[in-house]
């Protein structure tokens, strides 16, 4: 896709932007992502025990609840794995240093405290 | 009550389990039951929903390309039974009566509720294309919008077309469920046509100014991959059709085809309209809670929804948003705060042939200034171009999609 011109993207107004389909036509992708018309500010990550899990429940559609894939699936399980290595690999994908078609974009999305608790999560799911 | 049934023997009064009535079992309501049970296995969870199966929108467009099979793409609803102990109750919802807290049935008994989560999908606005109030029109000209027999008839109808015929797809303004879905149906029809009707021609005519998702990658795979095959007409509403005729009326002009498949704007469906705040067509919530910003104790997921901005009408996103529902709705039960962070991630995979795809992905949180959720800056984004890799990863979300909502 073409990059957008940074005069196309400045005169986007929130409201004009109706769906993702109206972004994405607009401003094009992925950069658009990084030039929200207005600075969001989000609440807080919520790191309990609960909001882990909740967390953690985004992964589920491509890896499986709790981390355990559709028996033949050929994604990764999570459940059960090691921390440091669950960590690692979305640090890495995070940062660009791993390949890969939709995980290093969705891993820009989450902190380091975020990345930890996750994996902490996912290592102690059962197999 | 039943303590003091019971006389003395009770040591303090039970209470009743609290229930929760789902209605509709798409990907929101089937993974909002699912969850809530476990979260909370204490809590009595129906799931009211007619068909007997769920076939998934997702990939039906490659069974109008010949690619799939209806089977391929059905999940039975057995599993959110046996696994979680969800009662499934096949019987169509015919009104969600916020005041006397139940859920109102075709045939069977009302369903008394705490709380109900209601997923209904959309509905086609027929009215926007008037030919289409008559089912015996609509019967020749499918819609296949929800994915099933219509699915079928649709493909049937591009089988029995003469070489040389055409197609037209008329797209409707967005936003309509699934952005990508028409263009994706295009590129389908015309790898069928390629591989067995050559001389066949594609009119599009999109109510839209340009492709409405991923519209780099859609013109690139028409050049590309059915040149001379595609003929796009943007902003080309569609206001009626003649089947008698074989013509698509549009606000200009005419366009006759062979197979006419003209999709309807669509609008939250009729089940939800008592909370139907948006425009006449969508449901507003607290994206905390999904609770109806029209109705204490009725949360709202999925397509039906006026969406956050850059959120999608997707399965993926009504799956995900049901499981922050699920999490607020065992809360507010239990008289607890809900998840004050929500996050929610969106990926949406689409085919160009039967070898190649591409994905649109998002990362969204909660914004507490604007009480919305928005795309987290840097995350997300689109493939660079269609490719192999994306079609194996976009037949291995489906199915693992389908596991995460269904079993």
């Amino acid at each position: 896709m073409l990059a957008p011109s940074s005069a196309e993207t400045s005169s986007i107004e929130p409201r004009a932007v109706r769906s993702i389909v109206g972004w994405l036509v607009l401003a094009g992708a992925p950069c658009a992502f990084a030039q929200s018309p207005s600075a969001p500010r989000f609440a807080p990550p919520n790191l309990t025990p609960a909001g882990v899990r909740a967390l953690a429940a985004n992964c589920a559609q491509c890896h499986g609840t709790d981390g355990r894939p559709a028996p033949g699936s050929v994604l990764p399980a999570l459940a059960g794995r090691d921390a440091r290595d669950l960590a690692q690999a979305l640090l890495d994908f995070r940062a660009g240093r791993a390949r890969a078609t939709v995980m290093d974009q969705l891993a820009k999305g989450y902190s380091d405290a975020e990345i930890a608790a996750l994996a902490d999560y996912f290592a102690a799911r059962g197999r | 009550m039943l303590a003091a049934a019971a006389g003395c023997a009770s040591p303090a009064p039970t209470r009743t389990r609290a229930r929760v009535a789902v209605v509709g079992g798409g990907y929101g309501g089937a993974t909002a039951a699912k969850y809530l049970r476990i979260l909370d296995p204490s809590i009595d969870v129906v799931l009211v929903e007619p068909r007997a199966a769920f076939v998934a929108c997702p990939g039906s467009n490659l069974v109008i390309g010949g690619f799939r099979t209806l089977a391929d793409i059905t999940t039975p609803y057995d599993g959110l039974e046996r696994s979680h102990g969800v009662r499934l109750v096949h019987d169509r919802a015919t009104a969600i009566d916020a005041a006397r807290r139940e859920v109102r049935l075709a045939r069977g008994a009302a369903i008394p509720f705490d709380r109900a989560i209601v997923a209904p999908g959309v509905d086609p606005m027929w009215d926007e294309i008037p030919a289409l109030r008559d089912p015996a029109v609509r019967a020749q000209v499918p819609v296949a919008w929800e994915a099933g027999p219509q699915t079928l008839e649709l493909r049937r109808r591009l089988e029995a077309m003469r070489d040389g015929g055409t197609l037209v797809i008329a797209i409707p303004e967005s936003p309509f469920r699934c952005a990508p879905a028409p263009y994706e149906r295009a590129c389908q029809a015309a790898a069928y046509f390629k591989r067995a009707k050559p001389r066949s021609k594609i009119v599009i005519a999109d109510a839209n100014g340009e492709i409405a998702s991923e519209a780099g990658l859609f013109h690139r795979a028409w050049s590309e991959l059915y040149a001379g095959m595609i003929d796009y007409r943007p902003n080309s509403r569609a206001v009626d059709v003649d089947v008698a005729t074989g013509t698509v009326e549009l606000e200009l002009e005419d366009v006759k085809g062979d197979v006419l498949n003209v999709l309807p704007p669509v609008k939250a469906a009729s089940i939800a309209n008592p909370f139907i705040t948006a425009n006449g067509r969508w449901c507003e919530v607290d994206w905390l809670t999904y609770e109806s910003v029209a109705a204490r104790g009725v949360h709202i997921l999925g397509d039906a929804l006026q969406h956050a901005p850059v959120m999608a009408k997707s399965g993926h996103m009504a799956n995900a948003q049901a499981k922050v529902c699920a999490a607020a709705v065992v809360a507010l039960l239990r008289g607890e705060v809900p998840n004050p962070s929500p996050t929610l991630t969106n990926a949406c995979y689409t085919w160009f042939s039967d070898q190649l795809a591409a994905h649109v992905a998002t990362v969204h949180k909660y914004d507490t200034a604007e009480r919305t959720m928005k795309v987290v800056p840097g995350a997300g984004g689109v493939s660079p171009m269609m490719n192999e890799a994306d079609a194996r990863y976009a037949a291995e979300w489906a199915r693992n999609i389908a596991w995460d909502s269904f079993a």
